[in-house]
């Protein structure tokens, strides 16, 4: 059966949550950049685009390109509370709606359309709706699978609707260059182009088992997005395949040296993580630090616990312990905790009288921290600090573990 | 070296030790199994240096002298060999010929001097055990050892000798964190320093100790000697490190004033929690009671699959309550009783329950609830 996928990206996400929540920023060009002091560009409102100004731009860089930018510091809550808002109003028009990231959702409306007439009038409720309760455009394109969707959404920005007819398919993949097609990142498209493949057109007519024998199962893959076939169906969270780690990291305000600098950032991540975990009824068997240096090399190292933790100290011991174990080369510039090898633990009690106190403990901590916000009690070495997730990562969803709380 | 050895004790003899030797392979030596004759015996030692083996059997030694060879492989050509004789013999640079019948094996075997010294046990200042005995008081402890190797003081069963109106009783503990076993029994001899002190015996040798109980009938012999327990039965030896930490305050976590007492036939109750537990998983684990009156109700919920309830009908005249346990915690505890009744003291449903057979005393469980 012929399926009808829409794909929703919101234009500019933050930059017009923005612009709606100041309205002198309306009409100006704005970027959005990160909190810390350093860095860079996460999004340009259409108005500073028109200057060369891009994500990921430095500030001086986009200030080069754009003297009048106005800079506005991210508002991280803002913009997951409007995320929640959309995806739940995007829920009315049918229960399949997948989450992509914070600003982008694939909707399977085939059962929807006998409501609402055709998948088209759907895509322009949703433009309406979205404009009239949020001021915000996205671009919307509507095919007969994800990998299309999302391909016709990119077509036109801002406020676009695209629509992919199956008959159309092939005569619009001929030409369409395959680093635009979602899961082609610049690796593939680079060893792709060894055998003189540039378009979708090409990847098509491609014989399928020189790319098996190049890239294994991949190939196969490859071969059917070139002729524009994905069976993926749309997944609606709750029905989610498990999560398999949970992690933070976060780029420091400033490179650090010192081991006691270090040491507290780990316990602040050890903190969100161990939360995090406890909020969602799991444990982890294996802990994973992640540090970055100032030129950016990154290196992770793990350690298996031999028991299943989600306790912040007991994360943070394994964390402080593999540490140890390395030699700094550089100033760090980010770290990362994270643990995996996950179970759920159904709250069992523990029998000792101090595991049970430390446990009652930690969770009378948990729920004065849910009231009062993220670090109301915590350790008095982070006091200090202005803790929690700065950067919203792109695992990031509107319910379940991988709703992480942003500042 | 050279001896004649029938192919079932042989085979006996290397079974034996299968379950000692190292499996993480970090020294060679000790996934070999050590092979002396001398006296018209073959002796087989094997160790990981935490728990050791060695038990003697009779052979027509033609000449004395000993090898190591691998545990797992020569066990392997034993197994496979017809039911001849076999004629074992080493030759220079430590290789080893064995002949049964029209076959012939030479493998490399490793220098005797390299294998770990087994201490010399000498008989005195043993206590000796009912074998039948410590078979149950293991079997009714061993399940609730705990594996996580941080909580190493958790990694065993820990054993004593206590006396109560001058009864000698041996006591066994063993605990995980979550739930906690107690098991007794009549001592007819002598103890020693170290169980009027307590001691913990490492999981593996519990379990080691655990097969031999489990052969014929017999005497063990238990000991001490330099932080180890020699444990003998008849022409076998283990000796095990005990393991190095203090035991928790066990006492503390036994409830005293538990006075909701629940009577409730064994089997029933262990039939209807394996029957609830099928909707148990990994993820909900829990399993609700709800004691009314002379009926109690169970039931699991599970919602990636659906709910079960059964009502079963106990002795109990307190206030109504609502806990939350664990299945496989009271499941493993059932399983290993076989009492007609059982009793569950309860207190409420964030404080451990006792269970216990309801008639007689000498073991009993304490099981940590889970929340609500």
């Amino acid at each position: 059966m012929t399926r009808t996928i829409l794909h929703i990206d919101m234009n500019a996400f933050f930059a017009s949550v923005e612009q709606q929540a100041n309205p002198a920023l309306r009409g100006k060009p704005i970027a959005v950049i990160g909190s810390a002091t350093r860095t860079v560009i996460l999004t340009a409102s259409y108005e500073a685009r028109a200057f060369g100004v891009r994500t990921g731009m430095m500030v001086h860089e986009a200030k080069q390109a754009c003297p009048e930018l106005v800079l506005a510091p991210a508002d991280n809550r803002k913009y997951t509370h409007t995320s929640r808002l959309i995806m739940a109003m995007l829920r009315e028009f049918t229960p399949l709606v997948e989450p992509f990231s914070i600003d982008e959702a694939f909707l399977d409306v085939t059962g929807s359309i006998g409501l609402f007439g055709s998948p088209s009038r759907i895509a322009y409720l949703i433009k309406a709706q979205i404009r009239h309760r949020f001021g915000l455009t996205c671009s919307i394109g509507i095919a007969p699978n994800k990998l299309l969707a999302k391909l016709a959404s990119e077509m036109q920005k801002p406020d676009g609707l695209t629509v992919i007819r199956p008959e159309e398919v092939s005569r619009i993949l001929d030409a369409v260059p395959i680093r635009d097609l979602c899961g082609i990142g610049k690796k593939t498209e680079r060893q792709l182009a060894l055998y003189g493949i540039r378009t979708c057109g090409d990847l098509g007519r491609f014989p399928v088992g020189v790319l098996t024998r190049r890239f294994g199962v991949v190939g196969e893959r490859l071969h059917r997005m070139g002729v524009g076939i994905d069976d993926s169906p749309v997944i609606p969270e709750e029905e989610a395949a498990e999560v398999k780690s949970v992690g933070h990291s976060m780029t420091l305000e400033r490179d650090v040296e010192k081991r006691e600098d270090i040491l507290r950032y780990l316990l602040q991540l050890s903190e969100m993580v161990g939360r995090r975990a406890r909020k969602y009824v799991v444990q982890g068997k294996t802990v994973t630090l992640t540090v970055r240096y100032a030129d950016f090399t990154t290196i992770s190292r793990q350690a298996a616990h031999t028991g299943y933790t989600n306790l912040s100290d007991e994360i943070y011991g394994a964390a402080v312990e593999i540490l140890d174990g390395i030699t700094l080369l550089q100033p760090v510039r980010l770290l990362g905790v994270r643990i995996t090898n996950l179970r759920h633990y159904g709250e069992q009690l523990p029998l000792f009288v101090e595991d049970r106190k430390k446990a009652l403990a930690t969770a009378a901590m948990d729920s004065v921290n849910n009231r009062y916000g993220n670090f109301t009690v915590t350790y008095g070495s982070l006091l200090k600090e202005d803790a929690g997730a700065g950067v919203i990562s792109p695992a990031w969803r509107p319910e379940g573990v991988r709703c992480v709380e942003v500042k | 070296m050279e001896f004649k050895i029938d192919k079932d004790t042989f085979l006996k003899a290397l079974q034996k030790v299968q379950g000692i030797v190292e499996k993480k392979n970090t020294m060679p030596i000790l996934s070999n199994v050590l092979i002396e004759a001398f006296q018209e015996r073959i002796f087989i030692t094997a160790t990981d240096l935490e728990v050791g083996m060695k038990s003697s059997y009779p052979t027509r030694v033609i000449k004395e002298g000993k090898i190591t060879v691998s545990a797992k492989k020569i066990y392997e050509i034993i197994k496979e060999l017809s039911d001849e004789e076999i004629v074992f013999s080493t030759r220079e640079n430590d290789w080893v010929d064995i002949r049964c019948g029209k076959a012939y094996f030479n493998i490399v075997g490793l220098s005797p001097e390299e294998f770990p010294y087994f201490p010399k046990v000498n008989d005195d200042s043993f206590i000796r055990l009912n074998n039948a005995i410590l078979r149950d008081m293991i079997e009714k402890t061993s399940y609730a050892i705990c594996h996580d190797e941080t909580k190493y003081n958790l990694n065993g069963i820990f054993m004593k000798a206590v006396e109560e109106n001058g009864n000698k009783r041996l006591r066994m503990v063993a605990t995980d964190g979550h739930r906690l076993c107690v098991a007794e029994k009549e001592l007819s001899d002598k103890t020693t320093k170290e169980l009027d002190k307590g001691v913990i015996l490492p999981k593996k040798g519990i379990f080691e100790l655990k097969k031999m109980s489990e052969e014929e009938e017999g005497e063990i012999l238990l000991g001490f000697m330099d932080n180890s327990a020699v444990i003998k039965k008849d022409n076998t030896v283990i000796v095990m490190r005990l393991v190095d930490g203090e035991f928790p305050d066990y006492t503390k976590v036994i409830p005293v004033n538990n006075d909701r007492i629940v009577k409730i036939n064994r089997e029933q109750f262990l039939r209807s929690l394996k029957r609830m537990a099928i909707l148990s998983s990994e993820k909900f684990k829990g399993i609700k009671f709800d004691l009314n009156g002379g009926t109690m109700e169970i039931s699991s919920s599970n919602p990636e699959l659906g709910e079960a309830r059964e009502e079963l009908e106990v002795e109990y005249a307190g206030e109504p309550l609502t806990s939350r346990f664990n299945a496989r915690y009271l499941i493993d505890v059932l399983s290993v009783l076989d009492d007609t009744d059982i009793e569950l003291r309860l207190k409420d449903e964030m404080s451990p329950a006792i269970m216990k057979p309801a008639a007689v005393e000498g073991f009993l469980s304490v099981v940590m609830p889970m929340r609500l």
